[in-house]
């Protein structure tokens, strides 16, 4: 990331080990040694509300209750669903959260295998497995579009701020688009327009930490 | 290690290939040069290039490997065939299977394995050159490669060997010096508490000689952890 500046000027890249001096409270990315704290992530730290951060730049997706994701499905069993949405665990989707009512050892007629979903996170537990939900205001099963997969840290980017950015990219190629928190996002419409739409997420992900992004895009979508 | 040679490896204090005794090879880091792994690194350390890729935390297979309350390291050696001057027989052979359960011992050290029950951490390394201190050069790469996948660990371990050739301790021996000198002591270190992690000795070294090596190695892989740095750094964009 040469040449431009960069957004990130103002915060501090620290990797793996690095001291951190602070008066604040440990948060996540961050371990404690000897009493004092150091960074365990490639990633960005932030001191905000008595708390140290590590924002980490790279990883899996962490599963957050709550959150709206994209999962697609990898795994049918007689009652459950196991379902792929980027983190290190697949998701269970249990046929009671379905909102479908599934005769038992007939899941794979309403999800089969590379099906996607639009669902949300409805419990995580502390030995990292996690369920999901499609019982939730707008969750549904996804037909037809084309669903790409982008660093789960760069989702806020995509979306811009207020969701300038996604509008703009919604405006401009005529798409459907739903982008799910764990970096895997859905586009539907013409081929050619989801290509398009497909290009400029793609080179935001790649351009994520570089300045002047919207207008980048902006340019990448008129031609 | 034959121990005793005629060779000259190094003469008035400068070696065959012009290095000081307490020189390091050239060497070049960068990170993420692979698309389907989770983190990647590629190094070239003299005529050394490895390549690694960190896949994971994932479902750790086979099952009965699992551990309840934290993760397992899987790290996986492999040496191309192309990669020494006869040919070497692909697959897995003795000299592999120490070296990958070495790397993944060490890693399991660093590593907070204890954030994902249940899961593994696969480590690929993959040799497609090799001139003496790969296993040194697999592990440095792989530390930046799991670095690269954002897996939280206290700190990243660099690895570097120091040997004896002629009579005189040396830092970072290649494939000559490895071949007919004395003896050959990988290392590697956590940068941030001086803790080793890894130590193996092939050949004959006096205690003082023990001692000498060892700050050798140890200053080396101090030399050895900027350029990982710098690596990382250059890579996410804090170096302008």
């Amino acid at each position: 990331m040469s040449g431009e500046s960069s957004v990130t000027s103002n915060r501090k890249l620290v990797l793996p080990g690095d001291l951190i001096e602070t008066k604040s409270k440990p948060g996540k990315g961050i371990f404690r040694s000897e009493g004092r704290i150091h960074s365990s992530v490639v990633g960005y730290s932030s001191d905000k509300s008595g708390y140290i951060n590590v924002n980490a730049i790279t990883g899996r997706y962490n599963p957050k209750v709550g959150d709206k994701i994209i999962a697609v499905c990898a795994e049918t069993g007689p009652s459950i669903w196991r379902m792929n949405i980027g983190s290190s665990f697949n998701s269970t989707l249990h046929h009671s959260e379905s909102g479908w009512k599934v005769p038992f050892g007939d899941t794979a007629r309403f999800l089969s295998i590379g099906d996607a979903i639009w669902a949300e996170v409805s419990m995580v537990d502390a030995s990292g497995s996690h369920q999901i939900s499609l019982k939730k205001d707008d969750c549904r099963k996804l037909y037809s579009g084309n669903i790409i997969k982008i660093n789960p840290t760069n989702v806020p980017r995509i979306i811009g701020k207020q969701g300038s950015m996604i509008s703009l990219i919604r405006d401009n190629t005529k798409t459907r688009i739903q982008i799910g928190q764990n970096g895997y996002i859905w586009i539907d419409g013409k081929g050619d327009d989801i290509a398009l739409a497909q290009e400029a997420m793609e080179t935001i992900d790649r351009e994520a930490t570089s300045e002047g992004l919207t207008k980048k895009i902006e340019k990448l979508l008129e031609k | 290690m034959a121990g005793q040679t005629d060779m000259e490896l190094i003469k008035n204090g400068i070696r065959k290939d012009g290095r000081k005794p307490d020189e390091l090879r050239e060497i070049k880091i960068v990170a993420g040069v692979l698309d389907n792994a989770d983190g990647s690194c590629y190094l070239e350390w003299g005529n050394n290039k490895v390549y690694a890729g960190v896949f994971g935390p994932m479902e750790c297979h086979p099952r009965h490997k699992q551990k309840a309350d934290r993760a397992i390291v899987q790290a996986r050696y492999t040496m191309a065939p192309f990669s020494v001057n006869d040919r070497k027989r692909p697959g897995l052979d003795r000299r592999s299977t120490e070296i990958s359960y070495i790397v993944s011992q060490a890693f399991e050290k660093v590593v907070m394995v204890e954030d994902f029950p249940k899961a593994s951490i696969r480590v690929d390394m993959q040799v497609v050159e090799a001139h003496a201190g790969t296993r040194c050069a697999a592990l440095t790469a792989a530390s930046v490669a799991l670095a690269d996948a954002g897996i939280p660990m206290i700190d990243m371990i660099p690895s570097c060997a120091s040997g004896k050739i002629n009579d005189v301790v040396v830092l970072d021996l290649n494939k000559e010096e490895d071949n007919y000198g004395q003896a050959d002591l990988p290392l590697a270190i956590i940068p941030s508490t001086g803790e080793v992690v890894l130590l193996q000795l092939d050949g004959h070294l006096t205690p003082d000689e023990f001692e000498l090596a060892m700050d050798l190695a140890t200053s080396g892989c101090m030399d050895l952890y900027k350029k990982m740095r710098d690596a990382l750094e250059n890579s996410y964009g804090g170096k302008k």
